[in-house]
């Protein structure tokens, strides 16, 4: 998989600081051992949708979701295909080992991981992608639950429906946290006229979400 | 009506649930075991249709009832367990009822935050109900955590006295998805009291041969299967599996082959598969194997098996003597003792000790945590060690894998107490040869109290090989005839008993000079009387060093592999560059975040100055050039916490030297936080930076972890009286839990300032939350800490 050190570094808050050769050798270190412990476990699967004014059906299940901002974002699509991924769960176990022991360690390794699972799903919506383009569709861009006004409770019944525990062992705690803890659920609409092109930049990828103190958005934002 | 289960002949279970019901219309996402309330005939038609076709068992549809599942669904466990043995034994007749326990769903500490204890209580709901309903037995399946399916068994076992089968499932790498390969499934599960066990789901029949032969290697238990038919593939809208009956039959027949005697279906699989299966299994009859009888322990992904090469027990985690560890034991100061533990593991260790035995602890609580927390970073397989049987027990109850339990003794009232436990919870235990009378001095008679305890064992269920006996060392200062007498019982007992050994090696020293001359030198007479492992200090060169040139020259390294890696870069590598450290080296080193380095900095200046001058001249001066530094934006956050972990080595070191010269110089401490991830929030990344630079800056930190009992925050600031807590969560989903902690510290606490951080918090939410303070960063939580304190 490809895991770009630029993007690790923007996840680290890097902004052209001095990078003495301890520490560019601890980033190659990180890169090279979260590509060991990575798991590419991912399932999605392709349904059929109906838009109602404020929510969203999926046909022949029991799913609907209730959110203005998804079915916008869905808005010209009649399918939708539900992705889950996870890096699996010894990426947790690393990170645990590396937080209480080599704290800067953890820390790189951390933003590695969150750019391996951004570059996974890269990978699943492309799989999505040609498989749609056969059926003579164009995606949109990937919606997860907690953007906008879509409910990260719908994280139940996504996890649910693709049985993304019994085949990813991806579950959620009773507060709808994700374990292992580099997992993505996301909705990628199917519609047949083009999409426009995405102009947000990396910054902008932050804009949806309700992590307003976020680090890593903190710092793109002090960046940008 | 007799409905016992048998496993002298082959025994057929069904096949899929879920498949017929998806065949009979059930939508995605829909709960199936609702089932059982709105449409019991239809659940009972499935049924039928497996004992149509010869099923032997029938698997209730209760797969999810419990009570995570359930929740929110209306619908509680006790009805739709009820209900699905009740369905299943309307249609089963004499034939057998098993109770279906699956997964709950949710991950088990220490990477999730399921608890053993709430998965317990979980199982056991409903094992009670389905009990009572009449189900004729247990089947605990799908398991992908070892730590689940203990929790689950002994809910069984407890709960109810039918028989018990597991199962676990396993991915294309050969492990379960929390990592267990299966012969270390075989050796935790077998030993818990199971009556069955074996592999269901994971990939089709033929991928799983493998696994399978793996397992009937090592189990003493008949060994079931349940295959999938075939490996799911996802086609558009549908999961589909691709084997059809009569090559999954054929299938069975080769596993029937190979010697698994329990045979039905997972996932894709139907009536006309389980008939295929029945059908392809006329004429065999079950073959008998004879499994490889090992010595073994594991933790949940790693099993040492005692066989010949010796195995290096780290001895470090017991506070006899030390009195950092003691002190860090008293003030729950975890990291070191992570530290510790990883530390012998790097240095070669297969196995850890832990003794947490001080009398002014809550030996049993702090013994629970320890092992929580060493489980958590360490792979290693655990020997407990405590004189108190209920530390023991509650040990060995929350302990993933299969431990080992040090020890028993010759003593009957020891014997009578310890050895149940053994049994129980499957360990492995160390017989320590002495009794009543103390150690005996002849090897003879050190051999017929060995003799006497396994026996004893026996009669408790427990094998020879799950014994491992310790032949004790006397002092050579004070008895120095009977030392031999312990290298020869160390080969009486291999040769007339047959069990593996153990010692704890440098006791032989006591009272005398240049000890590790001796040690090392009885460790080699004692290993070349075959001697299986060494309670010792891995960080002693010596002792290792011996045991690595004995395996080279018992032939145990073959090819001298792993000697040579050790030894034949050595003296390159340890050139370390070792400058006179002055004061401004010190500074250049934490300013550099040379963390390797700091401790010999300090140890240098130790020489002319106290440790509170080192960290008002040295350690404060630097982390604020290194403070205004990051603010400046000249370094990143990897770079403040590179300096941060070196100030902490520095720490470390003066705190070690004030220990040492006794001054318990206390003044080093500006003032007590409690920091917590907050209930429900697993994310503590965040938390740990805050944590090591209040340190840095002289804060006394309780790091409670994350995932906190609100109670359990409250608890720490009373009995410590402390003035400030830190909380921190990163969902809204959990900022509720952290409103409800500042509550109740509200209440219970009222003089106690609550500062705040994580992503999704502002000034404003902090506010409204109740918070005393938000902190944005972790430099700010400093800076919050300095005016409550300073005032």
């Amino acid at each position: 998989m490809n895991i770009e050190k630029n993007e690790v570094l923007r996840y680290l808050g890097y902004k052209d600081q001095v990078l003495d050769e301890g520490m560019e050798r601890l980033i190659q270190e990180c890169l090279a051992e979260i590509q060991t412990i990575l798991k590419k476990n991912y399932v999605y699967q392709i349904f059929d949708i109906e838009r109602q004014e404020d929510s969203i059906r999926f046909k022949g299940t029991d799913l609907a979701f209730q959110s203005r901002d998804l079915s916008r974002h869905l808005g010209k699509s009649d399918k939708c295909a539900l992705m889950a991924a996870t890096l699996g769960l010894e990426v947790d176990k690393r990170l645990a080992y590396y937080s209480r022991l080599n704290l800067t360690k953890g820390i790189v390794l951390d933003a590695c991981a969150t750019t391996a699972i951004e570059a996974l799903c890269d990978e699943v919506e492309e799989e999505v992608r040609q498989e749609a383009e056969k059926a003579g569709y164009c995606l949109t861009s990937r919606y997860s639950p907690g953007y906008g006004d879509l409910s990260i409770y719908y994280q139940k019944d996504i996890i649910t429906v693709l049985q993304a525990y019994s085949r990813l062992g991806l579950s959620l705690t009773e507060d709808y946290i994700m374990l292992p803890r580099k997992s993505v659920t996301a909705f990628i609409g199917w519609q047949r006229e083009e999409v426009q092109a995405d102009k947000c930049g990396s910054v902008d990828k932050c804009s949806g979400c309700d992590k307003k103190n976020c680090l890593y958005r903190k710092w793109g934002k002090r960046n940008g | 009506m007799d409905r016992k289960i048998k496993f002298d002949d082959f025994l057929i279970f069904d096949g899929a649930m879920g498949t017929m019901l998806q065949a009979y219309g059930m939508k995605a996402g829909e709960l199936s075991e609702r089932y059982n309330i709105d449409r019991p005939e239809l659940i009972e038609k499935i049924h039928r249709s497996y004992l149509a076709v010869g099923a032997d068992v029938i698997t209730t549809n209760t797969f999810g009832a419990n009570r995570f599942k359930l929740l929110d669904t209306g619908l509680s466990v006790e009805e739709v367990v009820t209900k699905g043995v009740e369905i299943a034994r309307k249609a089963a007749g004499n034939r057998l009822v098993a109770l279906d326990l699956g997964p709950l769903g949710q991950l088990m500490e220490p990477y999730g935050n399921l608890s053993f204890e709430a998965a317990y209580d979980a199982f056991k709901e409903q094992v009670r109900a389905g009990s009572s309903a009449g189900a004729d037995l247990i089947l605990i399946e799908t398991m992908a955590d070892v730590y689940e399916a203990r929790a689950a068994i002994l809910a069984a076992k407890e709960n109810s006295d039918l028989p018990v089968i597991c199962t676990m499932t396993f991915q294309a790498d050969g492990r379960t998805l929390t990592g267990t390969d299966p012969m270390t499934m075989v050796n935790i599960v077998q030993n818990l009291g199971v009556d069955a066990l074996g592999i269901n789901c994971s990939l089709g029949p033929k991928e799983i041969i493998p696994l399978v032969q793996e397992i009937l290697k090592y189990s003493k238990l008949p060994v079931i299967v349940q295959p999938n038919a075939g490996l799911p593939k996802v086609k558009g809208k549908e999961t589909v599996f691709e084997i059809g009956p009569e090559e999954f039959g054929s299938y069975g027949r080769e596993l029937a082959q190979m010697g698994v005697r329990i045979l039905g279906g997972c996932c894709g699989t139907t009536p006309e598969h389980i008939r295929a299966l029945k059908e392809a299994l006329q004429g065999l009859r079950p073959v008998k194997i004879e499994p490889f009888r090992i010595t073994a322990a594991s933790s949940a992904t790693k099993t040492v098996i005692f066989d010949g090469k010796p195995r290096i027990i780290g001895e470090r985690l017991n506070p006899t003597g030390k009195k950092r560890l003691k002190e860090a034991l008293k003030s729950r100061d975890f990291d070191y003792i992570l530290r510790e533990a990883v530390d012998q593991k790097d240095h070669g260790a297969d196995l850890l000790d832990v003794n947490v035995g001080l009398p002014e602890i809550d030996e049993k609580a702090v013994m629970v945590r320890t092992i929580k927390e060493v489980q958590g970073i360490v792979n290693l397989p655990l020997q407990l060690d405590s004189v108190k049987p209920e530390v023991i027990e509650a040990g060995v109850r929350i302990c993933n894998g299969r431990p080992i339990v040090n020890s028993v003794n010759g003593e009957a009232k020891v014997l009578e107490t310890i050895l149940p436990i053994v049994k129980k919870y499957g360990c492995l235990v160390v017989a320590l040869t002495l009794d009543e009378k103390g150690i005996p001095e002849t090897a003879e008679e050190r051999l017929r109290i060995a003799e006497r305890i396994i026996n004893k064992a026996a009669e408790y269920g427990i094998s020879k090989e799950d014994i491992i006996v310790d032949c004790l060392v006397l002092t050579a200062s004070a008895q120095q005839k009977e030392v031999r007498e312990t290298v020869k019982a160390v080969r009486l007992v291999k040769e007339k008993l047959g069990v593996k050994t153990l010692l704890g090696v440098s006791n032989v020293s006591y009272g005398l000079p240049a000890r590790g001359i001796l040690n090392r030198t009885f460790l080699a007479m004692t290993l070349a009387e075959g001697l299986d492992s060494a309670i010792l200090n891995p960080l002693d060169e010596d002792m290792m060093a011996t045991v690595k040139a004995f395996n080279v020259l018992w032939n145990y390294d073959q090819g001298s592999k792993e000697f040579i890696a050790a030894y034949s870069e050595l003296k390159k590598q340890e050139t370390v560059p070792h400058t006179s450290a002055t004061g401004r080296d010190l500074k250049k080193i934490i300013i550099d975040g040379l963390r390797e380095e700091a401790a010999a900095g300090v140890r240098e200046l130790l020489k002319n100055h106290t440790g509170l001058e080192i960290v008002d001249n040295y350690l404060v001066p630097a982390l604020d050039v290194v403070g205004e530094r990051y603010e400046r934006g000249e370094i990143f956050l990897p770079q403040l916490i590179q300096s941060a972990e070196t100030v902490k080595r520095a720490f470390e070191v003066i705190k070690e030297d004030m220990l040492k010269n006794a001054s318990a110089d206390q003044t080093m401490e500006k003032g007590k936080i409690v920091l917590a991830t907050v209930k429900g929030d697993v994310h503590d990344i965040g938390k740990n930076i805050v944590k090591i630079l209040l340190e840095n800056y002289g804060y006394k930190v309780y790091d409670l972890g994350k995932d906190v009992a609100i109670e359990r925050i409250v608890e720490t600031v009373q009995q410590e009286k402390v003035p400030l807590v830190g909380l921190s969560a990163l969902m809204t989903t959990t900022v509720v839990n952290m409103e409800e902690t500042i509550n109740a510290l509200r209440k219970s606490c009222p003089g106690c300032k609550v500062m705040v951080g994580g992503a999704v918090l502002n000034e404003e939410y902090a506010r409204m939350i109740g918070a005393d303070f938000y902190c944005e960063d972790a430099k700010e939580a400093v800076k919050t800490a300095e005016r409550v304190f300073l005032k």
